[in-house]
């Protein structure tokens, strides 16, 4: 880590194939303890772009600098900061889970009781525990992913890479995984996470990187991208009493651009639901209004991805 | 270490999967069995003596028959038995010497040795060769018989007379010399010849079949995770080829030390058995490297492993013996030396045939170290391209 807290940062990050610009001056930072989503649809360019961070990728143009170090495809120190997960599961099928991690972890550097240590940890927080020494090509796809992930915390990296980590994985399995996410986040560790979920980055993300035909299009918190396309959170109170007078009362809050009257009760827009409902809930109770239901609907990154690159993240 | 770790992982997969249990290890070492037993090298013939008696002349006899060179002797209690025994294909013959040999002689009776045989050429030519030793006796017999009727003293003293005479005897020799060169069969011992020839055949199909484990390891994005830790891609080379390296190892030392156990194969010099071994290992190691490192479906390379593992195998004499491909085609014999096997086989015919030492095949072993260095280097370039590209 450097003295600004920043565990990775990457500058102007190019690489071509042939005459596809696949990463077009991509650039961030991520601190220690931050969740860094890149959100984008499929051939955005975010594997690329993880391939040059992870310095498997030899880039056009660009710097990548880890802990304060210079990380290029010829490093090999500053990968001890590193931990990747791929994409796609690698791991050997042959071996059992704690063979897996046993080699991958003495390719880390581990050894002795250290890496015993280490490797009985990691099956402890991947939940494999008790499939340790049973080969991993008879496990499920969720637990595969639990297994290629495991992999990358063996040296408790500064950093983890995870590639789309929930691709083609079960509702349970993904939860479990999400879970892990952010319980690492929680220790210290700085994470980047790229995936064309909205939901696992709203969830997982401190910020996010929209990335689009190789660009970052828009970053920020969500709060940010959001206020940056101009949406706003809408609360629908299902209410009985003088509607009317609540809406113009709630019109005139702070933070609230819009009340109004409905048959069955209201609709307003506001800045940030969360902190104006109370307020709201006061101000109608107050004009005589009885609320029976309410609802909250928050803009979510797919409207601004839609918004940012006029199609939606799964096109 | 993490040149050791990646090795080990090599090897520990390979023998994770059954199958090739029984291809690198048993297979090997049933053809070696089959090969003895269907080509190997004559062994001495088996006869069996029934000698009920204890008289100097049954004792004699005994003596002289067990006493032939190139046949395995041994005593009997009976007839019955011996009989069985040739029947079972436990002996080639027997020699049955009735009870009071000793006394019907003395009393100059005529005695008759029972020989029993399969009929088979290897029997008929013990025929011969029994016949010959009871020739021998008898020529003393009649001489002692002679000299007693000449008034020469009992037959004893004759007798004993006359065995002196033979023992001191000039007689008659046969002087033999031999034209052309020995076949390899009629050198070797059983399973000499398929140990040595199916061993450098096995390594090298091994190493050729076992080069889509590094195709597979860059089809599951393993090597590509590899690359990812703090491990160098040089490191990552020489894991990979050890982990080659190692696997024929230990495919060739589970041969060389089980065929000396179980079919007592002498591998001749250690020190050059070794260093042949290890040379043509390594070679064989390398073009799997090259193929691994060159290929990008496993099954593929699989199926042409295997050709090219067989086809140089033949060619380089695994299959059709150097020394009969010499007489029959000299210019197949010459093109055989483009393959390892030729260099490995004649350096193991060397060591095991004609007892030489390290010394003596320097040139085969410079050749092969030739060949690995060569086939090493391109299939740890390729190699490196593959990794990261």
């Amino acid at each position: 880590m450097n003295g600004d807290g920043l565990v990775l940062e990457c500058r102007d990050l190019r690489r071509a194939f042939g005459d596809l610009q696949a990463v077009d001056g991509v650039g961030f930072s991520i601190a220690e303890g931050e969740t860094y989503g890149l959100l984008g649809p499929n051939g955005a360019g975010k594997t690329t772009s993880i391939s040059m961070i992870c310095g498997l990728l030899e880039r056009d143009s660009g710097e990548v600098v880890i802990d304060g170090h210079p990380l290029t495809t010829k490093s090999v120190a500053e990968k001890r900061a590193v931990g990747y997960v791929p994409q796609d599961i690698a791991i050997y099928p042959d071996l059992s889970a704690k063979e897996n991690l046993n080699f991958f972890a003495r390719l880390y550097g581990l050894s002795g009781v250290e890496r015993k240590k280490r490797v009985d940890e990691v099956l402890e927080i991947i939940g494999l525990a008790d499939r340790a020494n049973d080969r991993s090509e008879d496990f499920s796809g969720g637990m595969k992913r639990r297994l290629n992930i495991g992999i990358g915390l063996l040296h408790s990296p500064h950093l983890l890479i995870l590639d789309e980590p929930t691709v083609g994985v079960d509702p349970q399995s993904r939860n479990a995984i999400l879970e892990s996410v952010e319980n690492l986040s929680t220790e210290g560790m700085a994470v980047l996470y790229t995936t064309h979920y909205m939901e696992e980055a709203e969830r997982l993300c401190n910020r996010v990187g929209i990335i689009d035909h190789g660009k970052i299009v828009a970053e920020g918190t969500r709060r940010e991208l959001i206020e940056l396309v101009g949406q706003r959170d809408r609360i629908r109170l299902r209410a009985t009493g003088n509607i009317e007078a609540a809406a113009q009362a709630t019109a005139s809050m702070p933070g609230v651009y819009e009340a109004a009257a409905r048959d069955d009760g209201l609709d307003v827009l506001v800045d940030n639901a969360a902190d104006a409902l109370t307020g709201i809930l006061g101000t109608v109770a107050a004009a005589g209004v009885s609320v029976s239901s309410v609802d909250v609907d928050e803009p979510n990154l797919e409207a601004v991805f839609l918004h940012l690159t006029g199609r939606a993240l799964r096109d | 270490m993490k040149i050791l770790a990646i090795a080990a992982t090599s090897v520990q997969r390979l023998f994770r999967d059954r199958t090739n249990i029984f291809f690198v290890l048993l297979m090997p070492m049933l053809l070696i069995l089959v090969l003895g037993a269907a080509f190997g090298g004559e062994s001495d013939p088996r006869l069996g003596i029934v000698s009920g008696g204890s008289g100097a002349l049954e004792s004699d006899l005994v003596e002289r028959i067990e006493a032939i060179d190139g046949v395995a002797a041994s005593r009997w209690d009976d007839r019955a038995t011996i009989i069985l025994a040739i029947e079972r294909g436990q002996l080639e013959a027997g020699v049955v010497i009735p009870e009071g040999y000793d006394e019907a002689l003395l009393a100059g009776e005529k005695v008759n040795v029972e020989f029993a045989a399969k009929p088979e050429e290897s029997a008929q030519a013990l025929t011969i060769t029994v016949q010959s030793v009871l020739t021998d006796q008898g020529a003393i017999l009649q001489a002692a018989s002679y000299a007693e009727s000449k008034g020469a003293g009992t037959f004893a003293e004759s007798l004993a007379r006359a065995e002196g005479i033979a023992a001191t005897a000039k007689g008659l020799d046969v002087e033999q010399s031999s034209a052309g060169e020995p076949f390899v069969f009629d050198q070797l011992g059983r399973f000499e010849l398929g140990a040595y020839s199916q061993l450098l055949l096995f390594v090298f199909l091994t190493s050729m079949t076992g080069s889509t484990a590094l195709i597979q390891s860059r089809q599951l994005g393993v090597s590509e995770r590899m690359l990812s830790t703090p491990t160098s891609v040089r490191t990552i080379l020489l894991g990979e080829a050890l982990g080659r390296f190692a696997v024929a190892l230990v495919q060739g030392l589970l041969i060389i030390v089980g065929t000396a156990l179980m079919f007592g194969v002498d591998w001749g010099d250690p020190l050059g058995a070794a260093a042949t071994f290890i040379v043509f290992s390594l070679g064989a190691s390398g073009v799997g490297m090259l193929m691994g490192a060159t290929f990008k479906n496993d099954q593929q390379a699989g199926g042409i492993g295997v050709m090219i593992g067989i086809g140089m195998g033949a060619l380089g004499g695994c299959m059709l013996p150097l020394a009969i491909m010499k007489i029959f085609s000299p210019t197949l014999w010459k093109v055989a030396h483009i393959t390892p096997h030729a260099w490995g086989i004649e350096a193991f015919e060397e060591l095991i045939l004609r007892g030489g030492t390290i010394a003596d095949i320097t040139l085969e072993i410079a050749v092969l170290s030739a060949f690995a260095a060569v086939v090493f280097a391109l299939g740890a370039w390729r190699l490196r391209v593959s990794l990261t590209k």
